[in-house]
């Protein structure tokens, strides 16, 4: 027997002061209220009578003192929280690894996967030694301590309730890196993965000696696995017809068996377009829809199985996108005449084009876009970001010019910038033309062998992008790359991206557009949650967990900035909901738990509270019925 | 409101004061309605009974052993010279040939005497602890007291009114006439329950103070630590009629206590710690009506009579039957 309480000093500490409280206090209490009455005589021969009894009735009160010492020296052994030596050397410290990825949403558990997950994790609560610890954590994309490291059977089944699934995939190898790093060091250390097992194809050998000594132990839930999903879903612009758009998407049945899938896409909560699939066994079926319009905002792809009846797994049923607001942008082009120039932005119907010339620069208005052609004067008020043509070597340039450049071209560029998007660089060929000097903060988006020769940056809090050549002085302007340069690096400054306006991925860290003078915005989920997420160089920073659309709120400085946009699971990982039996990692083969004995605790302070409590209830009703006084 | 409850909240200012009472029978209708019209008339037909004859200095309705000039003729006696001649018996004379004087019975006035126990026990309030404080058993006895003195008063006895614990605390002196009725309100409000219960003390100094022998009331609870016996037996070697109205309040049989307590006798203080519980509350009540019972055998083995008063028994009840059930009034 050992004390995991008190110590056994402070005990007997306690025991000698309140015992000595209780028999002074016995004592007062002893000293009886005085009752008058009328003729004691008649007393006398009542009291004659019980004499004989007095001894009983010492001895009862000498009981009943001994007794009141008994009641509080056991409550005060329940203070020192006794446990049997063998329980002290037992203890264990388990980690509880619940999945709580998409896949938990299969509706195969009691209700949920997630809901067996949790009776499982009570029932082990309930059944944890009397020296155990436990941590219970959940797994997604991330890993989410709910608890510490406790014997606390409340706390534990506290952070039980705030289990939910999310719209993620399962990062296993995050996980056991986790329970790893926790348990490292512990005796006794068990690692327990509740999960249905969707970890996808797992790298067994890099995962080889990541556990250690650790006791790995599986609690498999889930029982079917029909199920078919969305798992691709991709929308996007055509880029000289903005208001027509194309979708890719990717149906898959993770089935055994051959199924029928009804497709609805749904623009602007109107329908689309419906057709029925038909999927074999473990079957993806990637269908490409060209030409669309009628719908301007947003777009939803949803299955169903063909039968009517709902699968498994509704999470994965829905994909979502949404696409930006087509507005006209206005563009100031400040040149002396380049028929090239003006004939790339005649292109882009959603273009109000404002030109004039550098001696009439600035005019009146507000504009998204300046375009330099070969000047760079002082960036005025109202002017937006700024594409400089060839600039002067010039105070007023943004970029210094560094050497000259004759016969040249691109031989590098960042083909997945969103101004070189669709574009082909490598032929262009150029006369003459300047390499630049970037700033500290600039970005070289092209170069030659020579220098860059294509440039971003921030000026006065404006973006810019220059370009270090006439491009009449190159076959640039000759080339279908001229005018998608052009437009794209317009609709690039304006945050309208004419490529895939497809979503954020959950559970992936999401870097939104946003004014770059803000610190902070407001991010509105699904849920109906709003939080406040940083924002760092003019992108709103989250990881988000649910699947659906999102609004992006910033504090501008005349009015308040709303963006929106959406999330979708597609995840072929976490659509094959198969449940799986069996875990392993690296070499080692996990077990099924054992020693969570339900029912049964091993505290016995708990058991020592209840016996005074039952005593002091006995002792009530027998002073009340006058069987003890 | 009742005659008594209005007098012993205060008499009329003019009674108070000592204005002469115009007539009993009027004044105590005015006060209430508990001791009515209705209520006196059968008082005043009712007469104390009086099992011995007792000799008195003014004629009233009761014989005595006196022989004078009554109407009712008693006996015959040798003439001695000096006797009046109109009382010499010729008819007897001319029978028997000897002088022979009859001799009548005198009808003289009762002496009533009213004992009310003023001990701190007769104060003691059911339930409660406050010592010499009013209780239901003083006030009752005084309204016995009372109301039987007016009985007394209107038959023409000589009422006299003493109060007692251990010695005599108060007396008032004898009186008769119903007018006087107030006289004895006034007195017995006055008293108060203070003093241990010493009826045996008591007694013979009221023996001392009153040798006109008559019946002798005794108003008490007898709760007398020395015996009730020794009172009573005073009175009766004293050649008094000693009458006992017990003053019984069956609440002291069964007190409302419980657990442990340290109770302490309202006259003497004595203590004694008990623990109450069921059986003791059922041996108390045993005991309590055992002694009771010992009263009552008591006096009827000494042939006195014996009454007990139920303070829960209403009054007028009380006084117009059991009284009369027990012959007390005729």
């Amino acid at each position: 027997m050992a004390f995991a309480g008190l110590p056994f000093a402070t005990l007997v500490t306690i025991a000698a002061a309140l015992g000595a409280l209780t028999v002074v206090f016995y004592i007062l209490k002893l000293r009886r209220r005085p009752i008058a009455v009328p003729f004691s005589h008649i007393w006398e021969r009542v009291l004659r009578d019980k004499e004989a009894e007095s001894w009983l009735s010492r001895l009862r009160r000498l009981l009943s003192l001994l007794f009141q010492l008994l009641l509080l020296g056991v409550l005060i052994l329940a203070l020192g929280d006794p446990r049997l030596s063998q329980n002290l050397v037992q203890g264990r410290n388990v980690l509880v690894l619940v999945d709580t990825s998409a896949s938990m949403k299969a509706t195969d558990g009691s209700p949920t996967r997630l809901d067996s997950a949790r009776d499982q994790v009570a029932a082990m609560v309930r059944g944890l030694g009397a020296t155990d610890r436990m941590l219970i954590a959940s797994m997604d994309s991330g890993v989410r301590p709910l608890t510490g490291m406790t014997g606390e059977a409340q706390d534990l089944t506290l952070a039980l309730k705030e289990l939910r699934a999310t719209d993620t995939r399962a990062d296993i190898r995050r996980g056991l890196r986790f329970a790893a790093d926790s348990l490292r060091g512990l005796p006794k250390a068990e690692l327990v993965v509740v999960s249905d097992g969707a970890f996808g194809d797992l790298d067994q050998e890099s995962l080889k000696d990541v556990l250690g000594d650790i006791e790995l132990r599986y609690v498999p839930v889930g029982s079917r696995n029909k199920n078919v999903a969305i798992t691709q879903f991709s929308v996007r612009r055509y880029p000289l017809d903005k208001s027509r758009y194309e979708v890719m998407l990717e149906v898959s049945n993770t089935n055994e068996e051959p199924t029928e899938v009804e497709l609805t896409l749904i623009g602007d909560e109107q329908v689309v377009d419906v057709s029925r699939l038909s999927l074999g066994p473990n079957e993806r079926l990637p269908r490409f829809y060209k030409d669309l319009a009628g719908a301007s905002r947003t777009l939803e792809a949803v299955i169903k199985l063909g039968d009517g009846t709902p699968d498994d797994l509704p999470a994965d049923d829905h994909a979502y996108a949404l696409m930006p607001e087509r507005r006209r942008s206005r563009v100031l082009l400040v040149t002396d005449g380049n028929t090239y120039l003006e004939a790339a932005l005649l292109l882009d119907e959603y273009l109000e084009v404002t030109e004039v010339t550098e001696a009439a620069y600035p005019p009146s208005g507000r504009f998204d876009v300046t375009v330099f052609d070969r000047v760079a004067p002082p960036l005025a008020e109202g002017g937006g970001a700024a594409l400089y043509l060839n600039p002067p070597d010039t105070e007023t340039a943004p970029v210094p010019r560094g050497k000259p450049l004759k016969d040249f071209g691109f031989d590098t560029w960042e083909r997945k910038h969103p101004a070189l998007r669709f574009t082909e660089l490598g032929d262009v060929q150029v006369a003459v033309g300047n390499s630049f000097r970037p700033e500290r903060g600039d970005k070289a988006v092209g170069a030659s062998f020579q220098g860059p020769i294509l440039v971003e940056g921030r000026r006065q809090g404006r973006r810019f992008m220059a370009l270090g050549f006439d491009p009449r002085q190159s076959d640039f302007v000759m080339r279908v790359a001229w005018p998608l340069f052009i437009l794209n690096t317009i609709d690039y400054f304006v945050a309208e991206d004419t490529g895939y306006i497809s979503s954020f991925r959950t559970g992936e860290v999401w870097h939104i557009p946003a004014p770059s003078g803000a610190s902070s915005a407001e991010l509105e989920g699904p849920d109906g949650v709003r939080r406040t997420v940083p924002v760092k160089q003019g992108q709103a920073v989250f990881q988000g967990d649910q699947a659906g659309f999102y609004t992006l709120r910033v504090a501008g400085e005349e009015q308040e900035q709303t963006s929106e946009f959406a999330a979708n699971l597609v995840d072929l990982a976490e659509s094959r909901i198969t449940p799986s039996p069996t875990f392993e990692v690296g070499d080692k083969r996990a077990t099924a738990v054992s020693g969570f004995n339900a029912g049964v605790r091993r505290e016995l302070w708990i058991y020592l509270l209840i016996a005074v409590v039952l005593a002091s209830l006995v002792e009530w009703v027998t002073y009340h019925r006058r069987l003890t006084v | 409101m009742g005659l008594f409850d209005r007098i012993w909240r205060g008499l009329p200012s003019a009674s108070r004061r000592g204005a002469p009472a115009r007539g009993v029978g009027a004044s105590p209708t005015k006060q209430g309605d508990l001791f009515d019209d209705e209520f006196q008339r059968k008082l005043e037909t009712l007469a104390l009974v009086s099992r011995k004859v007792f000799a008195g200095r003014l004629r009233a309705e009761r014989r005595t052993k006196k022989k004078g000039s009554g109407v009712e003729f008693a006996d015959h006696r040798d003439y001695v010279p000096g006797d009046d001649f109109r009382a010499v018996d010729w008819n007897a004379y001319q029978r028997f040939g000897r002088l022979l004087v009859r001799l009548y019975e005198e009808e003289e006035d009762l002496s009533i005497y009213f004992i009310v126990d003023c001990s701190s026990s007769m104060g003691f309030v059911s339930g409660g602890s406050a010592r010499g404080a009013s209780s239901a058993k003083f006030d009752y006895a005084r309204r016995l007291a009372a109301a039987l003195a007016y009985v007394g008063l209107a038959n023409l006895d000589r009422v006299t009114v003493v109060g007692m614990s251990d010695q005599v605390v108060a007396r008032m002196p004898t009186t008769r006439g119903k007018g006087r009725i107030f006289r004895v309100f006034n007195f017995l409000r006055e008293l108060s329950p203070t003093g241990v219960t010493d009826l045996g003390e008591g007694m013979r100094t009221f023996v001392a103070q009153h040798k006109r022998r008559g019946l002798a009331v005794l108003i008490s609870d007898l709760y007398d630590h020395a015996g009730f016996e020794r009172g009573i037996n005073v009175l009766r070697y004293a050649k008094f009629e000693p009458f006992v109205l017990h003053i019984v309040d069956p609440a002291e049989a069964r007190p409302e206590l419980n657990g442990d307590v340290r109770i302490y006798d309202c006259e003497t203080g004595d203590e004694r710690e008990v623990t109450i519980t069921p059986a003791v509350l059922e041996r108390m009540q045993l005991a309590w009506r055992e002694y009771q019972e010992s009263v009552e055998r008591f006096c009827a083995s000494r042939q006195v009579p014996y009454f007990p008063a139920d303070i829960n028994v209403p009054f007028d009840e009380l006084i117009l039957k059991v009284f009369r059930r027990g012959g007390f009034l005729r």
